[in-house]
């Protein structure tokens, strides 16, 4: 138990997101009373799509997401208000149909623009390292309003609740205060929902004032318990995410649902001890079920989530090309960490709050430094420089602009101003050597002790890579003036130009879609007819349905060949390597 | 002069003339039934004379000093009401919301008229009770208090027993009348059971599409407007 807790407040993300997450389960346990009560509780539902598809357009037009989502969500919550109560579209549909509109919006312009990356995905899902210092500044202004709001107009909240046409006619101001929750609630989706995911965030709205009502019999009841179970859902939902690697949005709404099953228990007892009179039970009955439920609560709290004290030391690597190169040098003398677990998605990759702790902790760090891995630089002014050795991969060798091969497919054509660099690094032999050398320098910096072992180590490797290269240099005079096709995503950028090998592909090394237009596949088809092209390459781990179309297409088999950035589960099990891998990329170039 | 002075009102719901041509006055201590087939209006007049609707055309006015905030109100239940989680002495206080003014909570004279108003009503007894757990009749008077609360002069109930069973209604009906006798309350009440509304009503307003009836009971049960209505069967 002290060493999560202690983990929570060693980091400045967790204590940024500690801060605005149980900002925001107060302000949504407050607005959700309302909401919840006045039957408009998927409003929050409705918004939060609003705010996913107002954060695509941010995010493409390249505009701060904050700025920009914000007002138009509060926007949407007015357009939905005015037409509930204009009666031209009734509640629930004018709900649905601005929000699944919002959704296929966001949808569309991501898809034509950055493709669904990174972010998009933490929109949807939630991250617990997107919140930055303005979401703390914002978080506590919000809250700062809602608790004023509920504090200084509560007569009038519970009046507009409870009977909007009554207050209407003794003249409440009943719009004003609708128009007030419901740009609050927008304030609070946005900021809450790059923390919760766009798909979660409105169940921190329902949730909690749900859960009360099982158990509490006025309004003021209602409000402080649900603040209460809001805040308790949030501090375990956040402590179980970092003991079991879950998504925080997630585990916050399991444990909802389990206070949620809990109090519906609760509930039943108190209404069927008073009805049977039965008094004699409650007491017992409601006593037990306190204690199971802080049991349930305190489940998390228990084991330890710290990674075993090593004297060893320990090297955490992003892929498994520097991994296994790391391995390869190490041997036994210390302890090497892999981030992308075998058979991960890298594009979409998001490390673990453990991930963040381990990579703070280590003594050498290998990152690639590209696209997929631009979490790395928020949380590199994190680590303690003097403690653990960085080695970016892309600094080792060098760069190729990411580029468009003959019928590749792009993504966005406008975006020319940044150069992209292609990250796919260790698919060249003498890339493979630099970046293996440079891992040996921060062993044996952090390790004098070893440093002959890791240097011995590292010269029986390079020689093993030096055979690997002379391998595919024979092979590229052998197939001088052939083509290869890989119907997929290319990460062989730097493999093709090493060794002077011609490829066509269908996307780009790091591109996020994989679904090729039509125009793509007959222009690839056509190439491989034209210049008699036998074999379509798919890439390992991918569906590899765009190699088989355009294979069918023109006759072809298709084969295999392997990134070597993240590893089949199979494949990790058996015990494979850079080595092994590249020399299955051997064999099949030859036989293609 | 009448508390309500109501000349050649037209009204609307949804652009679409419903009532035409309505002229009717309240004085203090009437007892108003507003009868008429669904759609005919009745609802929408009750809007209008709070305040919440425009008429689109015709005068309406309060005389006698009665203002917009001295109307007490008993508007339909909505279901979202019936299981709202709040105490029976929460709803009946917020109905002293207009006479808060700017403080911040309910003061001490306006607590203790909410609890006068629930003795008035036979329900002090469950003011800590949930609201939602009440029967369809109690929660019915609790509302009434609240009304109570919102005026000294003037209520306007809309249907206030449909869904009671015939006894919480017979019970009801004996609220309005001692309201209106004991506490000397104007009461305007929309009904859609004729029998029950000439049973209680002082004055009856009787509204259908091209036009209205509107008088004491006696000229109503005179009328050929009541004659047609009941389909020819004189009244005893």
């Amino acid at each position: 138990m002290p060493e999560t807790l202690s983990f929570l407040f060693s980091h400045g993300f967790m204590l940024r997101a500690l801060a605005v997450g149980s900002l925001i389960s107060l302000c949504c346990a407050l607005l959700g009373v309302s909401l919840v009560l006045k039957r408009f509780s998927m409003i929050g539902d409705g918004l939060s799509h609003v705010g996913f598809g107002a954060l695509a357009i941010a995010c493409a037009a390249n505009i701060a997401p904050l700025y920009f989502s914000i007002p138009i969500v509060i926007l949407a919550a007015f357009a939905l208000l005015a037409m509930n109560e204009k009666g031209f579209l009734k509640g629930d549909a004018a709900i649905a149909l601005i929000s699944t509109g919002a959704l296929a919006v966001g949808v569309m312009v991501t898809s034509m623009t950055t493709g669904m990356n990174v972010d998009i995905y933490n929109y949807m899902f939630g991250s617990i390292l997107a919140m930055s210092r303005a979401d703390v500044v914002l978080s506590v202004v919000l809250s700062v309003a809602v608790i004023a709001l509920f504090f200084v107009f509560y007569d009038e909240i519970f009046a507009v609740t409870f009977d909007e046409s009554f207050a209407k006619a003794t003249g409440t101001r009943v719009s004003a205060y609708n128009m007030l929750l419901a740009a609050l609630t927008a304030v609070t989706i946005v900021v809450g929902m790059r923390m919760m995911g766009a798909l979660l965030i409105s169940s921190l709205i329902i949730f909690p004032t749900v859960t009360a009502m099982r158990v509490c019999k006025s309004f003021r009841k209602v409000i402080a318990m649900s603040v209460a179970v809001s805040l308790v859902c949030f501090f375990t939902g956040l402590l179980v995410s970092v003991r079991f690697e879950a998504p925080t949005g997630a585990s916050v709404v399991c444990v909802n649902i389990v206070l949620l099953l809990f109090f519906a228990l609760f509930g039943a007892v108190l209404r069927c001890s008073e009805k049977n009179r039965l008094y004699r039970f409650k007491k017992p009955l409601c006593v037990l079920l306190a204690l199971l439920l802080l049991c349930a609560l305190a489940l998390p709290f228990f084991g330890s989530t710290g990674r075993p004290a090593n004297e060893k030391p320990q090297v955490v690597a992003t892929g498994f090309a520097p991994y296994d190169f790391a391995r390869q040098i190490a041997l036994d003398n210390a302890d090497v960490t892999m981030l992308l677990k075998p058979g991960e998605e890298s594009h979409t990759f998001e490390p673990t709050p453990q991930d963040i702790d381990a990579i703070g902790r280590c003594d050498v760090f290998v990152y690639g430094g590209g696209e997929s891995d631009t979490w790395v630089d928020g949380i590199l002014s994190s680590i303690d420089r003097s403690k653990t050795q960085i080695v970016r991969m892309m600094d080792c060798v060098a760069l190729r602009e990411e580029q468009l091969l003959d019928g590749m497919q792009s993504e966005a054509e406008e975006e020319a101003e940044e150069t992209e660099y292609d990250e796919h690094v260790w698919t060249s032999v003498p890339n493979a050597m630099k970046i293996a050398a440079a891992v040996c320098d921060a062993l044996c910096e952090e390790d004098r002790a070893n440093e002959n072992n890791y240097r011995a180590n590292n010269d029986a490797y390079q020689t093993k890579l030096q055979q690997l290269d002379a391998a595919f240099r024979a092979l590229a005079d052998e197939k001088q003036g052939q083509s290869f096709l890989v119907g997929d995503r290319f990460p062989f950028l730097y493999f093709a130009k090493e060794y002077g090998l011609t490829f066509y592909a269908a996307f780009p090394g790091c591109a996020a879609e994989t679904e090729a237009n039509p125009a793509t596949i007959g222009y690839l088809i056509e190439k491989a007819k034209a210049e008699g092209i036998r074999t379509v390459f798919k890439v390992d781990l991918s569906p590899g349905n765009v190699a088989e179309t355009i294979a069918e297409g023109c006759g072809a088999g298709v084969q295999t060949l392997w990134s070597c950035h993240v590893i089949a589960s199979e494949d990790f099990q058996n015990g494979e390597t850079y080595l092994s891998l590249m020399r299955r990329n051997l064999d099949a170039l030859t036989n293609a | 002069m009448a508390l309500i002075d109501c000349k050649n009102v037209s009204l609307g719901y949804e652009n679409r003339i419903v009532a035409q041509d309505l002229t009717f006055q309240v004085n203090k201590g009437d007892l108003l039934c507003i009868v008429g087939e669904n759609g005919s209006g009745k609802s929408t007049l009750i809007k209008a004379i709070l305040g919440l609707k425009e008429t689109e055309s015709g005068h309406l006015h309060y005389g006698d000093g009665l203002t917009a905030k001295q109307v007490g109100y008993l508007p339909q239940q909505t279901t979202a009401q019936r299981d709202f989680p709040a105490s029976v002495f929460e709803v009946v206080l917020s109905g002293c919301l207009s006479s808060k003014g700017h403080s911040l909570f309910y003061s001490k004279q306006l607590r203790q008229k909410a609890r006068d108003n629930l003795e008035k009503l036979d329900m002090l007894a469950f003011q800590n009770h949930c609201y939602r757990e009440l029967s369809g009749g109690q929660q019915q008077r609790v509302l009434l208090a609240r009304a109570l609360c919102a005026t000294g002069t003037l209520l306007l109930l809309d249907e206030p027993v449909s869904g009671l069973d015939p006894l919480a209604t017979a019970e009801f009906y004996k609220l309005i009348r001692r309201i209106n006798r004991d506490y000397g309350i104007t009461i305007i009440m929309v009904s859609h059971d004729l029998q029950d509304a000439l049973s209680l009503a002082t004055h009856i307003l009787h509204m259908k599409g091209d036009g209205a009836f509107f008088g004491t009971k006696k000229a109503y049960l005179e009328s050929g407007v009541y004659r047609a209505f009941t389909g020819g069967e004189s009244h005893a």
